[in-house]
């Protein structure tokens, strides 16, 4: 039997399968962490869920790692997006000259954005290692330090690290967005500039600079929500510790779902951390005018 | 470009190319050296002696019968592990793309209710981090007996690759112009013929974009694979050469190995997508 669907049908028949999975895949599971939120979850009794109405967020506020993590997560956010972007955007400028062999280049420099996180958490243990790691010997042969650095079990040195692995995986992701700008700028502009003899300094403050700074606002958003809630980066490299000297909100919050138990302390932990992801994204709305292109359409 | 100009710029670019590669550099050199070569200082830069054994052991198994209640050693499990990573990456990418390209092409060629909310989800379900989802997708999982299978993993990476798939799809599909489908429908041609023969076509450099971020996303997940699964053969490469910190001596030499093998896949496919990589990164479609 052969039947002939609607122009309408067919419309709607495509969207189904998303309306499903919206409803399963992201309603579904930010709906139970809100819910989790509010009960007192033991996973040896799965069946008893007692509500205890804002006892998980009154347990999460006055826990003092709570607060030291949140202000760990501050630090690693605001030196990692900072590094990102002005590392990213002197490389980015770098990959723009017009050089023979830059595709080359830039396929190696864009190359650590996709090594999975365990890769480089197993590299950086490997490198950064206290007694036999290679950095220790370049630095203690090009007479930098005197002794040994226990990179991974000095709480400094340990975020230092952290820092640094994450600026070596996302630094290509501003390179390639700041980069795609960039290709964008009429040379007219530049022509012009020169004609009226402004010099190559000028030229970059008064020309790519302002060219460069709405892209440049999204991306630092964009970096700023994102590492704020990275896990496995801190995880995979130093576990939180030394102590709990590199914890943020994400581990945090699985420490307390996973090795405490307490799946409704950590969903509470969770939700502060889609609200203040939520605030995040509300600048990200006013920084891009996102959504503005569509009432046109 | 004056030529001492140039010269200064690839200096530049040399020298930061170097230290950008000089981690995967020295896990090479160290996957490929004997075991005492590896532990020697001052560390040698290039191997003296070139052994491919932690290859060897990672591929082939150690060969070593395990003493009675020993266990089989962790890096018996590698090919496992690479076939389950495998087999949940390319699911979830096959869901999430399909469910993903259906859609975009629906939202940009017909009108609905509520069409403009569609662009928020999916940038908030991109924003949102996999440790708000992983738990309680764990528990449905639970509900459904599902976890400690593959098929829990693909159900729960969709959570992640889905809504930049539609983003990415939804920005494709904006650009491709409509006037050639509207033609073919005056011809006759039903919707269904269109969206097969001329509109499946011409999204293929889409959909091979979304794939392989969506690839990438999946194979280096760690976070799910840690919660939804417990036995040594069902773990995810990522989850299970984590184990190999779990005897009391680190064998690097295999660590290092089990690095550069499990890049691989990613290189390969880094390869193919370097020229959709800017398409992509352009339309926002990235999740990191």
């Amino acid at each position: 039997m052969k039947f002939r669907l609607s122009d309408r049908q067919v419309g709607v028949l495509f969207m189904l399968p998303l309306l499903v999975a919206v409803g399963v895949f992201l309603v579904w599971p930010i709906a139970e962490a809100v819910r989790l939120s509010f009960v007192r979850y033991n996973p040896l009794r799965p069946d008893e869920q007692p509500f205890v109405g804002f006892d998980n967020y009154v347990f999460v506020l006055q826990d003092p790692l709570f607060w030291e993590s949140f202000w760990q997560a501050l630090v690693w956010t605001g030196w990692s997006t900072v590094l990102q972007a002005l590392i990213g955007v002197g490389m980015a400028l770098l990959l723009h000259q017009p050089l023979r062999g830059m595709n080359a280049f830039r396929g190696l420099l864009l190359f650590p954005y996709i090594v999975p996180t365990v890769v480089i958490a197993l590299n950086w243990r490997w490198l950064f290692n206290a007694e036999i790691g290679i950095i220790n010997h370049l630095l203690l042969s090009a007479g930098i330090i005197d002794d040994r650095i226990a990179w991974l079990s000095t709480p400094n040195m340990a975020m230092g690290s952290a820092i640094l692995l994450n600026v070596w995986k996302y630094t290509p992701f501003v390179v390639i967005v700041v980069l795609a700008r960039l290709q964008t700028i009429p040379t007219e502009l530049y022509d012009a500039a020169k004609v009226d003899g402004a010099g190559a300094l000028r030229r970059f403050r008064d020309i790519t600079l302002p060219q460069l700074a709405e892209v440049l606002a999204v991306v630092i958003v964009f970096r700023t929500i994102w590492t704020f809630n990275k896990f496995e980066e801190i995880y995979l490299l130093t576990r939180g510790g030394p102590g709990t000297s590199t914890y943020n909100l994400a581990l945090y919050a699985f420490d307390q779902s996973i090795a405490n138990l307490r799946m409704g302390v950590g969903a509470a932990a969770g939700v502060i951390m889609l609200l203040l992801l939520l605030a995040g994204s509300v600048l990200y709305i006013r920084v891009s005018g996102f959504g503005r292109e569509d009432k046109s359409a | 470009m004056r030529p001492w100009v140039a010269a200064i710029l690839y200096a530049v670019l040399g020298a930061i190319t170097f230290v950008v590669c000089f981690p995967l550099l020295w896990a090479i050199s160290t996957s490929l050296k004997p075991k005492d070569e590896i532990f020697r200082w001052p560390p040698t830069l290039i191997p003296e002696n070139v052994t491919f054994e932690s290859y060897r052991q990672l591929l082939f198994g150690s060969g070593v019968a395990s003493a009675p209640g020993a266990g089989t050693p962790p890096s018996d499990f590698f090919l496992q592990w690479f076939a389950n990573s495998v087999i949940v990456s390319v699911g979830s990418t096959a869901i999430s793309i399909t469910v993903a390209t259906l859609a975009a092409y629906s939202l940009t060629r017909f009108r609905f209710w509520g069409q403009r909310a569609v662009p928020y989800v999916a940038i908030l379900g991109y924003m949102v981090p996999s440790v708000i989802f992983v738990f309680p997708m764990f528990l449905t999982m639970v509900a459904l007996d599902l976890t400690d299978t593959l098929l829990s993993l693909i159900l729960g990476y969709v959570c992640i690759t889905l809504p930049f798939c539609l983003w990415l799809m939804w920005a494709f599909f904006r650009g491709v112009p409509i006037e050639i489908e509207e033609a073919a429908l005056v011809d006759g041609a039903s919707r269904l013929q269109v969206f097969r023969q001329i509109v499946l076509p011409v999204a293929m450099p889409g959909i091979i974009a979304a794939s392989i971020f969506s690839l990438i996303v999946s194979w280096n997940d760690y976070l799910f694979g840690r919660v939804f699964m417990n036995s040594m053969e069902n773990l995810p490469l990522t989850v299970g050469v984590m184990h190999f910190f779990d005897g009391t001596h680190v064998d690097w030499g295999l660590m290092m190995a089990s690095s550069v093998l499990m890049t691989l896949p990613m290189a390969i496919l880094f390869g193919f997508m370097q020229r959709h990589l800017v398409a992509g990164f352009g339309a926002g479609a990235v999740k990191g």
